[in-house]
């Protein structure tokens, strides 16, 4: 009877402790949002993991076992013990790690040196070189490396048409400089440049100078001060480059395959015909080092967990004095860098949708108008042969204009959902920072955004070719997977600053018994509206120019990323010259239209 | 240990349903129980093509086919088929969605929507024999249907046909940059020390693989060592000991006594041959005047589409297999083959379209409005040249002559006096894909200079 009684009580005292739980807002949304983002998570692990232990009809595990379905661990011995275990799996594996340490290295390099020249120096025309320094990582990532082609290959040197360099000045640049790992990881860090400049641009623009200016009085010399003071509090910064820079670049596929680097990504494709299991591995692998960069930066920031940093509140900045002539000496070097960075390519993509024939540059040699088409734009009909290999003037290509709208549903949806989910879980983790639960589901969502796009793509892939589940080539997958990829950037956003918001503004609101829902869109959103906003514009415009991600998930003609590498693969590089101008406007224009409406931008005004 | 099991229980929760259908992958129908698939295709290949319309104007007006294929040109066929269609039924219409997946993944496409009931794609345009047999013949995922009047006009019968049904041979061929003096007279040519043919990467386009694999067979194996002995003591002293070298791997994997030529070739070309990533760019680099003394392997018809300008002309470049005196293999063909799903939602349709393709001109004009792609109806490719006339269709072309756009026509491409074509055998290449196929991913592909 006692028995029962007490019970009951606890029972009770559950279910009392449940409901408690159940009337903080925060508590429900961590509880589901952990359910959704342990499911998109793990399941397309587990999917993938799946496929390394069947058989594939048709493959090196059908062949090895004799058999057509089933499981077996074949593919792992196979992959690690037989003779091509150098060329499947270990130098790919070397230079994926080359790649991504040195496309880090660049691109804090890079990013570092113009966040400091742009925020704490008097160098001239900051502004331009602030918004023009962006550029990289707006438009599609390869589309560098195909100007690098351009500029630097030679008939001599690496077999192909003379690139502009070759044909101009005649300079054949080495082999070591035209393909392999030395352009992949330059392109790359000038890609992921603008990362690092944001972020240690944004603790440079707010950095207290005051320990600085200490040293200074103390006599301290400047590379002390640089090593002992600067460095350590933009250190980081410099992490969060890391994390956020090292995924990328080990999962990037196109950068590798166009300057011709064996990396896992490209690996993958090379191998997925004949060796299906196998290549699974290789996306396994991958998608440890994402999970070994999460664990390694949970280590290093024990204490504080921000990313996306913007620390301190003082507004004492000393700008450092370049001299009359050095203010101007440097700002010239950047904008001739950024030059050949950012404008170039659209110059170079706008100059080659007139060419008659894919990288024919006659007008250039011979200075006659009859060397330049508009055909690329205006043509209407594809049946009459005009050298367009069937192809209609992407004015009025329907497969580009389809692609065009179908990436903007993708852009926005991705946005929305993202941007919604991520700010919710960033919110209600600031909420809950104690919580082991809040901090799983933290880290739950970021882990896709570290793993490397290829992996994910691979692993979604797998996971909805099911017989009651099949995705492929919809907008739904592609929706899905761009929005579980970009969370971490709403999430972490938010979360930061929410962070810097007092709980006591909304206390007060739940004092006055304002519901939630309105303490959010009256108080919180509207205080941190900048932040939540980049926490929307990051994966939309991520989303438009996303190949690595996507490509394994639907055709050309659905997105135009993908329909401009395959232009760019058939040499149709009019068209994949002419998309990439379609995407650039399309970006600066929601950028320029997002910045007039709420103030938010890509480079948040570091250079203002 | 509430956690661990709560961490178990949430861990099984999401593990045991991806995992719960692991062996059931859709397995072949039994042979004397036919899918619904396999009886329409019975029937259909006793039809004439007027019969066939009929039927697929009942199953498919109003509807949508899709269709997926290694040729985007499936897209501008079907508007001509559905026009067809409604010469017979004005009130037909059928939408249609053409994909065309790129990076090998059209068996994965296909793999996938066989596991459904009812599949999404009606018809499939499928290239790479060798995956063909291994993924979609052998696994009952894709159906053959043989066309009436194709059969015909191949003296055969659906029933006494064993083969797939190809719609057409494409063809890739030597091509080499003719602004400086240097020539090409002997395949071997292509593979000596210091050459650097441009080539689709075998990993990237497997039938470039295929027809590596085809080199061993023993006819054009034979084909390799007869234009070895056709070369100057000079050359033969640069190759033979890589051939001498090779010998050894020959008699392992079962090849024949040329089988040593063929995998001397195979290995020099596979060292040697510069990747690129289509065969668009190798054209578009090969016609450019600066691009003196560069060769590459590419499909025939894509020096078509080239426009004349200062620095750029068809006349830069000279099939090599065209020019007199040239010894040795020209070039490889390989097919793109039809097949239907077998779970496709519209087979009759299906079939008609088919049939459509591959023995009407109108129906072929996707495709044989170009040089280099022939039809396996020869009855469908005499009335093709006659309308399109490829094998004078340089010298009247405009701004032209061209030469290298005169077509010298299947039957020249594939004989022994000819242009001696490697063409792919399916079967051949699925014996000894893990064997030769091995070997040559052992070889260490060229990186640059």
């Amino acid at each position: 009877m006692n028995g029962n009684a007490l019970a009951a009580s606890r029972g009770t005292l559950l279910w009392n402790r449940f409901k408690t739980f159940l009337s903080k807002p925060y508590n429900v949304i961590l509880l589901l949002l952990g359910i959704l983002v342990t499911f998109t998570t793990i399941a397309p692990i587990i999917a993938i993991v799946r496929d390394t232990l069947m058989i594939h009809a048709g493959t090196i595990d059908a062949h090895l076992t004799k058999r057509t379905s089933g499981f077996t661990f074949v593919n792992y011995i196979d992959l690690f013990t037989s003779r091509l275990a150098k060329t499947n799996l270990w130098t790919p594996l070397l230079n994926t790690v080359l790649l991504a340490v040195g496309t880090c290295i660049v691109s804090i390099l890079f990013g570092g040196i113009v966040a400091f020249l742009v925020t704490r120096t008097n160098m001239a025309w900051r502004k331009y070189i602030s918004s023009i320094f962006i550029f990289p990582y707006i438009m599609p990532q390869w589309t560098l490396a195909v100007v690098w082609q351009n500029l630097f290959n030679s008939n001599k040197i690496t077999g192909t048409a003379d690139g502009l360099l070759a044909s101009l000045f005649g300079i054949n640049m080495p082999i070591w400089w035209c393909k392999g790992l030395f352009p992949s990881l330059v392109v790359l860090g000038l890609h992921y440049a603008p990362f690092a400049y944001i972020l240690i641009g944004g603790i440079f623009k707010n950095m207290d100078a005051n320990l600085e200016e200490a040293a200074t009085i103390l006599d301290t010399p400047k590379h002390k001060i640089m090593f002992r003071i600067t460095l350590p509090m933009i250190k980081p910064a410099i992490l969060s480059t890391v994390l956020l820079v090292f995924g990328s670049a080990m999962g990037s596929y196109p950068v590798p395959h166009y300057l011709g680097l064996s990396t896992l990504s490209t690996r993958y494709f090379e191998m997925n015909a004949k060796y299906t299991g196998e290549a699974s591995i290789l996306a396994i692998i991958m998608m440890l080092f994402g999970v070994a960069i999460m664990l390694l930066n949970q280590i290093s920031l024990t204490s504080r967990k921000n990313y996306t940093t913007v620390t301190g509140k003082s507004g004492q900045i000393s700008k450092i004095n370049l001299g009359k002539a050095g203010k101007y000496v440097i700002a010239v070097i950047l904008v001739v860098v950024t030059f050949f960075t950012s404008i170039f390519p659209i110059i170079s993509f706008a100059f080659e949708t007139f060419l008659p024939n894919p990288g024919d540059y006659s007008f250039l040699y011979t200075g006659d108008a009859s060397n330049l088409t508009t055909k690329w734009w205006l043509t209407k009909e594809n049946i009459t042969e005009n050298g367009m290999y069937g192809q209609q003037g992407m004015l009025f290509n329907p497969m580009i204009w389809r692609a065009f709208g179908g990436t903007l549903l993708v852009a926005i949806a991705c946005s929305m959902f993202a941007g919604t989910i991520g700010t919710l879980i960033g919110y209600a983790v600031s909420k809950n920072r104690r919580s082991k639960w809040a901090n799983y589901v933290n880290s739950m969502a970021f882990l896709p955004y570290l793993m490397p796009s290829v992996a994910v793509g691979v692993a979604f892939f797998v996971l909805f070719s099911g017989e009651k589940l099949n995705l492929y080539n919809t907008y739904t997958i592609l929706i899905i997977v761009g929005t579980v990829k970009y969370i971490p950037f709403a999430s972490r956003s938010a979360l930061n600053s929410m962070l810097q918001l007092s709980g006591e503004i909304e206390e007060a609101a739940i004092i006055q018994n304002i519901p939630w829902f309105k303490r959010m869109t009256r108080i919180i959103i509207p205080i941190q509206k900048t932040s939540i906003i980049s926490g929307y514009l990051l994966p939309f415009m991520t989303c438009l120019r996303e190949l690595s991600l996507f490509m394994l998930l639907c055709v050309q003609g659905f997105i135009l990323s993908t329909t401009l590498d395959y232009f760019d693969e058939m040499g149709l590089y009019a068209f994949s010259s002419g998309i990439n101008l379609i995407l650039i406007v399309t970006i600066l224009i929601f950028n320029t239209l997002v910045n007039k409406a709420t103030g938010a931008s890509l480079d948040s005004g570091i250079g203002g | 240990m509430k956690k661990l099991a709560v961490v178990l229980l949430v861990l099984a929760a999401v593990v045991l349903p991806i995992f719960a259908n692991g062996d059931d992958e859709k397995a072949a129908a039994p042979a004397s129980e036919k899918s619904y698939v396999q009886q329409v295709i019975e029937q259909a290949q006793k039809m004439t093509f007027e019969e066939l319309a009929k039927k697929a104007i009942e199953e498919s007006n109003g509807k949508k086919l899709y269709g997926v294929g290694n040729s985007s040109r499936g897209k501008s066929a079907l508007p001509l088929f559905i026009a067809y269609l409604q010469g017979i039924d004005a009130s037909y219409k059928l939408d249609f969605d053409w994909q065309q997946p790129k990076n090998n993944k059209i068996f994965d496409q296909l793999t996938a929507n066989s596991l459904k009931s009812e599949g999404t794609f009606a018809v499939t345009l499928i290239q790479d024999g060798n995956q063909i047999e291994s993924k979609m013949v052998q696994t009952g995922i894709l159906d053959t249907f043989i066309p009436l009047e194709w059969a015909k006009a191949n003296g055969t019968t659906a029933e006494a046909y064993t083969g797939y049904l190809p719609l057409q041979t494409l063809n890739k061929v030597f091509e080499y940059n003719c602004t400086g003096s240097k020539t090409y007279d002997n395949c071997w040519d292509f593979v000596l020390p210091g050459e650097h043919g441009q080539f689709m990467d075998i990993d990237s386009e497997i039938v470039g693989k295929n027809f590596l694999y085809m080199l061993t067979a023993p006819k054009y194996a034979a084909w390799l060592a007869s234009a070895f002995e056709a070369l100057s003591a000079d050359e033969k002293a640069a190759l033979q000991p890589t051939i001498d070298a090779v010998a050894s791997d020959a008699k392992d994997l079962g090849l024949d006594a040329n089988g040593k030529y063929s995998l001397a070739w195979i290995k020099l070309w596979v060292e040697s041959y510069n990747a690129v990533s289509d065969d668009g760019p190798i054209c578009n680099n090969l016609v450019q005047a600066s691009a003196t003394d560069q060769f590459g392997l590419l499909v025939y018809s894509k020096l078509r589409s080239v426009q004349e300008s200062a620095s750029v002309s068809k006349n830069n470049i000279k099939i090599a297999a065209y020019q007199d005196g040239y010894k040795g293999i020209g070039g490889y063909g390989y097919c793109h083959y039809m097949f239907v799903p077998d779970n496709s939602p519209l087979p009759w349709t299906a079939c008609a379209f088919i049939a459509y393709i591959t023995e009407f001109v109108d129906g072929f004009s996707a495709w044989g409005k170009d040089i280099g792609g022939y039809s396996s109806n020869p009855q469908l490719a005499a009335d093709n040249e006659a309308k399109y006339n490829h094998s004078t269709g340089g010298d009247t072309a405009e701004g032209g002559p061209f030469p290298a756009l005169n077509d010298r026509g299947y039957d020249w491409w594939v004989s022994a006096e000819g242009g001696q074509l490697v063409l792919e055998d399916p079967e051949y290449c699925a014996s000894v894909a893990f064997t030769v196929g091995s070997w040559i991913e052992m070889l260490t592909k060229y990186s640059g200079k």
